[in-house]
């Protein structure tokens, strides 16, 4: 599982590194954004690709008013396998990665 | 003997099918063992029409002593204040509910309907429904704040949607037996031996919420239902994880958020698409925090938690 896990990583470092646009704001933050935000990873072609893009990651936290969001403090992240359990998302990540969608 | 007489007004029903599932003690054991009469109940009553009536009329009258009253579903007083719209032997039954509390040496309102107004009072209320001495949060409703019964005491209210049976067995066996005066109330005169914990006290699921690990789907034998999926555990009082339904689980445990339904406000959605199991959150912080808990103090828990979480805390812990 960490095999691949680490490989689907890479990738998104390498995809979001090689400047791949994602849409990092509006942040997701009223249940309108959200569920317009996971709707819209459904109807998507469900790629890696998709899922950074419309989750608007990014590689470092986001700040706002004095809150970090970071995967780190994120609910869906899971500290030990380095991952986000968002079902839209199920995503390997890393601790400071970030994406609009981040909830404490 | 303690003649108890219980009627319904909004109801569906629901905590006289928990109460006829009671065991330990059985409805049947509180007539055989614990010296309760049934003088009329809405699906044991024997009495119908005019018999029914002057059954009711004697109590009023004080030819029949009245020890217990217990009612279940709101006060309907649409059209227009007069209660035509739920008429019960011949007049608005919230005619008859004054006159009987006015009454009996106990009122026990039943069930989130008849305390605090439940369902049928949600905006934009059409029933004009509100509860025995509440609306929502509100202390008043149908018999206004100063109603004390015969015997001293305000309406004891046993909320719920429905109330889980033991709490209004136990209720009515303390009642009956003479110790009302052990009976403490809080602020929403529930009685606190029930109502002083909370639904998250005992479930089973507290240590995925210590380490902040969430379920994400119902059902799910790990993670907590507070991050996601909208669990009221941490700011409901109510015993649900001591006193387990059919002394067997709990809506948590099971894996189904609790739905805060022993407090005032229920039901807390708003209707509004998305609202219902999910946990409402503010700029991604939740809306509602653990009683108790202050903003600030629930980001710095969060990250400390997260920080020290163990590896299992991640792993299904409940394996068949
Ligand atoms: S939902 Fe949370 S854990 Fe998942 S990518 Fe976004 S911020 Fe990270
Ligand atoms: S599932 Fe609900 S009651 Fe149980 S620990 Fe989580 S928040 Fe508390
Ligand atoms: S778990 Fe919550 S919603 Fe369910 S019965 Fe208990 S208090 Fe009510």
């Amino acid at each position: 599982m960490s095999d691949s896990d680490d490989k689907i990583r890479k990738q998104a470092e390498k995809l979001l590194k090689d400047g791949l646009k994602t849409e990092v704001f509006p942040r997701a933050y009223t249940q309108e954004q959200i569920q317009d935000v996971l709707t819209r990873i459904r109807q998507s072609d469900g790629s890696l690709e998709q899922r950074l893009i419309i989750g608007g990651f990014t590689l470092y936290p986001i700040e706002d008013e004095d809150i970090e969001q970071a995967c780190e403090t994120c609910m869906y992240y899971l500290v030990h396998r380095r991952y986000c359990e968002l079902p839209e998302l199920d995503v390997p990540v890393e601790a400071e990665w970030s994406c609009r969608l981040w909830r404490i | 003997m303690a003649n108890l007489l219980w009627l319904q007004g909004g109801a569906c029903s629901g905590n006289t099918m928990s109460f006829l599932n009671a065991e330990e003690p059985s409805a049947v054991d509180l007539v055989t063992d614990f010296g309760i009469n049934i003088l009329w109940h809405p699906s044991l009553g024997v009495e119908l029409g005019d018999n029914m009536k002057a059954l009711m009329e004697s109590c009023v009258s004080g030819e029949t002593d009245l020890d217990i009253f217990v009612f279940e579903g709101s006060v309907v007083n649409a059209p227009n204040g007069t209660g035509e719209w739920n008429r019960f032997a011949g007049k608005p039954m919230k005619e008859w509910v004054r006159l009987l509390s006015d009454k009996a040496q106990f009122v026990v309102a039943l069930g989130d309907c008849a305390t605090y107004g439940g369902i049928p009072a949600m905006a934009p209320n059409p029933s004009e429904s509100e509860g025995m001495q509440f609306l929502k949060r509100e202390r008043g409703g149908f018999l206004g704040p100063d109603f004390v019964a015969k015997s001293g005491l305000p309406v004891i209210n046993i909320p719920g949607c429905p109330a889980h049976p033991d709490w209004v067995t136990q209720i009515l066996v303390a009642v009956a037996s003479g110790r009302a005066g052990d009976l403490t109330l809080d602020e929403f005169q529930r009685p606190k031996t029930f109502f002083s914990s909370f639904t998250q006290t005992g479930c089973t699921r507290n240590m995925h919420f210590a380490y902040k690990v969430s379920a994400t789907e119902f059902g799910q034998r790990k993670g907590c239902l507070f991050y996601d999926l909208g669990c009221r555990g941490p700011m409901t009082h109510s015993p649900c994880n001591r006193i387990l339904w059919n002394r067997q689980s709990s809506k948590t445990r099971a894996g189904m958020p609790c739905l805060g339904c022993t407090e005032p406000e229920f039901p807390f959605f708003d209707l509004e698409p998305g609202t219902l199991f999910k946990t409402q959150t503010v700029m991604g912080v939740p809306k509602d925090l653990p009683t108790g808990v202050d903003k600030k103090g629930y980001i710095k828990l969060t990250g400390a938690a997260k920080a020290a979480s163990p590896e299992w805390a991640e792993e299904d812990m409940f394996v068949v």
